[in-house]
């Protein structure tokens, strides 16, 4: 009964009603501007959240996110520029679609389709996140300090073109999070003697840095590139093109539950893998792949609103974010005063359950927003970059001040901003950065209590690791994802 | 962003700055505890600042080996003029945000970033920064009650003179 009034709550209150609302709407023209992110929108936004309270703030973050997951799909199929990583998929066929004067329906499959996949993400949100967490309870800090390695290495490996970079990535993180005072011992870490660090580097300043001005930047290359405007046709879908491609749209959500679900990973490797798996399964298609399939879209679009609900599996039952916006969500948290982890599951299941119906309120919302509003979009996503491009700055500057209205805040903001503008060109992924930073505590409580409770033995705690299955388990993967490149290598190299 | 097994400009030059920098980082972090023990305050930092020296290292010899791209240059591919101007204006912007306030030197910094981004008249680069500064003062001041610097405006009185106009209109 708890479970059902707490999932009420946002379709209730007309207050939280209107910012899933808002959010949602919000998200889906952020989702869709190329050169705006909804990572770049939920770190900007945590500055301007942190004084509200929790609800309120997690319900227009949620709006967002599940917008802006579908809103790419948008501009990928009108004017072939993926507003998100999530939607590259979506213009492969997408695009050809609209040049042949079908924009309409393939933003109305595109729609319909990212609904049905947004409410399998949260079914199986909801039914396996009480079950993780109740496993969870049996994770000893070795396993919490192995899933955080591996939440690391997967998006280094997964998301970059070169693992060794993400590796970088990672670690970079993992170092920005232990300056400051050491929670245990009080001691200095890495405060170089400004009493300024002794609080730590704000990791809401890093996120903007790195998602807010590092992207603005690197979109000044193209800040004069034109769109190609499309004609808009029929946009709701028949019935009859709904239930043809269900039985797909049923395997896609299961991929896109599962990889969104996975430590690290997010919609964008869910899409793709499951365009990979229309395009490997389907016989004969109507239109042929890349010239305007229809599974083209249903497959991608379905498995990356599944992901969104798999990516709070790992964020709720075990503090490990599914991918970058679950990592700044657990950080909005964590500025809530909420710990993310089986414990919030079992002490606050209230909370879990109205994060289960701010998503379902705000996949219904997109559906609504989704089918609607199409001309007034268009006009939207042409605003042009001159001018988009220095607002985002702007607010990336005052967000980054807002928090704790310090100019030190604005200052590392920028640092960052620029470190991570080179390190996108030279193929970097930011993705690791942000996870190391969120997880570094993690890591830092559950490796000392793991080391702790054997002895201060190394021999002990490998002892401990392979012993466990869990821990084995968790550790071989780690071993895989290290080990795998360096046998695709020594492969290649013997095949000369 | 960059093609497969190739080396753009300034590559060599940024990864060797990260190597640099996570020696120091590394020599730095064996200064917190030294190695007192697995479970220092230090053991983390140190672990983390090893592992970005190594893989620096490594990110080094493979950006060496790769072959530079001919047709790339830094003035062009790395640092355009517009990003170039983007971060002086940001730096600007940090340094005037106290002293000036948030209103004027936002104002400054949207109507210059705009004119010299898109080259389109005074006009134009006034009225939109002006309009959008205005909707994010009125969005974040009035709506998430942000508290921004005020510098020389005195946004105070003149919200407090402005509700009082409207309450006695009442």
């Amino acid at each position: 009964m708890q479970a059902v009034s707490a999932f009420l709550i946002p379709f209730l209150d007309i207050q939280l009603l209107g910012l899933v609302a808002a959010g949602t709407f919000a998200g889906i023209y952020i989702g869709a501007i190329p050169g705006l992110s909804v990572t770049m929108a939920v770190s900007i936004l945590i500055s301007f959240t942190f004084a509200w309270p929790v609800y309120p703030a997690l319900a227009l973050m949620i709006g967002i996110f599940m917008g802006g997951v579908y809103g790419g799909s948008r501009t990928a199929i009108l004017l072939n520029i993926p507003g998100a990583p999530a939607a590259i998929a979506t213009g492969l066929d997408g695009y050809p679609m609209a040049k042949k004067g079908e924009a309409g329906e393939a933003i109305g499959i595109t729609t319909v389709m990212s609904f049905f996949g947004g409410c399998i993400g949260i079914i199986v949100l909801a039914v396996a996140a009480p079950m993780v967490s109740e496993f969870a309870l049996k994770f000893q800090p070795r396993d919490y300090m192995l899933l955080a390695i591996l939440g690391i290495l997967l998006v280094g490996s997964l998301s970059s073109e070169s693992l060794i970079k993400g590796i970088f990535a990672g670690a970079f993180g993992i170092l920005i999070g232990t300056v400051g005072l050491d929670p245990l011992t009080i001691a200095d870490r890495l405060t170089f003697g400004f009493s300024e660090l002794r609080g730590g580097i704000s990791f809401v300043a890093v996120m903007i840095g790195m998602f807010g001005i590092s992207e603005a930047l690197v979109q000044l290359h193209d800040v004069n590139k034109a769109a190609v405007r499309q004609q808009i046709s029929r946009i709701v879908p028949s019935w009859s093109t709904i239930t043809k491609y269900l039985p797909l749209s049923l395997r896609c959500s299961g991929i896109g539950v599962i990889i969104g679900a996975l430590p690290g990973t997010g919609g964008d490797i869910a899409a793709l893998m499951a365009y990979d798996h229309a395009k490997r399964t389907t016989r004969n298609p109507e239109v042929p792949f890349g010239e305007g399939a229809r599974e083209g879209l249903v497959a991608p679009e379905t498995a990356n609103n599944a992901a969104v609900g798999g990516a709070f599996i790992p964020m709720m039952t075990l503090g490990i974010p599914g991918d970058a916006v679950t990592a700044i969500m657990i950080g909005a948290l964590f500025i809530h005063g909420l710990n993310p982890g089986p414990m919030l599951m079992i002490d606050k299941p209230d909370m879990f359950w109205f994060i289960v119906g701010a998503l379902t309120l705000a996949n219904v919302f997109m559906l609504v927003f989704g089918l609607t509003g199409i001309r007034f979009f268009v006009k939207v996503v042409e605003t042009p970059r001159s001018v988009l491009i220095p607002v985002i700055i702007l607010l990336s500057i005052v967000g980054a001040y807002a928090v704790k209205s310090s100019l030190v805040d604005v200052y590392w903001m920028l640092g960052f901003g620029v470190l991570g503008y080179f390190m996108k060109l030279y193929g970097f992924q930011l993705g690791p950065v942000i996870l190391g930073v969120i997880l570094s505590r993690l890591l830092d409580d559950n490796w000392r209590r793991a080391i702790i409770s054997d002895q201060e033995s190394l021999p002990k705690l490998l002892k401990g690791i392979v012993t466990s299955p869990l821990s084995l388990v968790l550790f071989s993967a780690v071993l895989f994802i290290l080990l795998a490149p360096l046998w695709r290598m020594v492969k290649a190299r013997r095949a000369g | 962003m960059r093609e497969g097994q190739t080396r753009r400009p300034g590559e060599a030059l940024f990864v060797g700055f990260l190597a640099l920098a996570s020696l120091g980082l590394l020599v730095k972090a064996y200064g917190i505890a030294g190695l007192e023990a697995l479970s220092s305050p230090g053991a983390l930092p140190m672990a983390a600042a090893a592992v970005m020296l190594l893989s620096a290292i490594l990110i080094l010899r493979q950006t060496m080996r790769a072959p530079a791209i001919r047709t790339e240059t830094i003035r062009e591919h790395i640092l355009p003029p517009a990003v170039v101007v983007a971060m002086v204006a940001i730096t600007a912007y940090a340094f005037l945000l106290e002293p000036l306030g948030f209103l004027i030197t936002s104002f400054l910094f949207l109507a210059v970033l705009i004119r010299v981004l898109s080259g389109r008249s005074l006009f134009f680069c006034i009225g939109s920064a002006a309009a959008c500064v205005l909707l994010i003062y009125v969005v974040f001041r009035i709506v998430f009650s942000v508290l921004m610097p005020e510098g020389i405006v005195p946004e105070r009185e003149i919200l407090a003179r402005l509700g009082r106009l409207f309450s006695g209109a009442r």
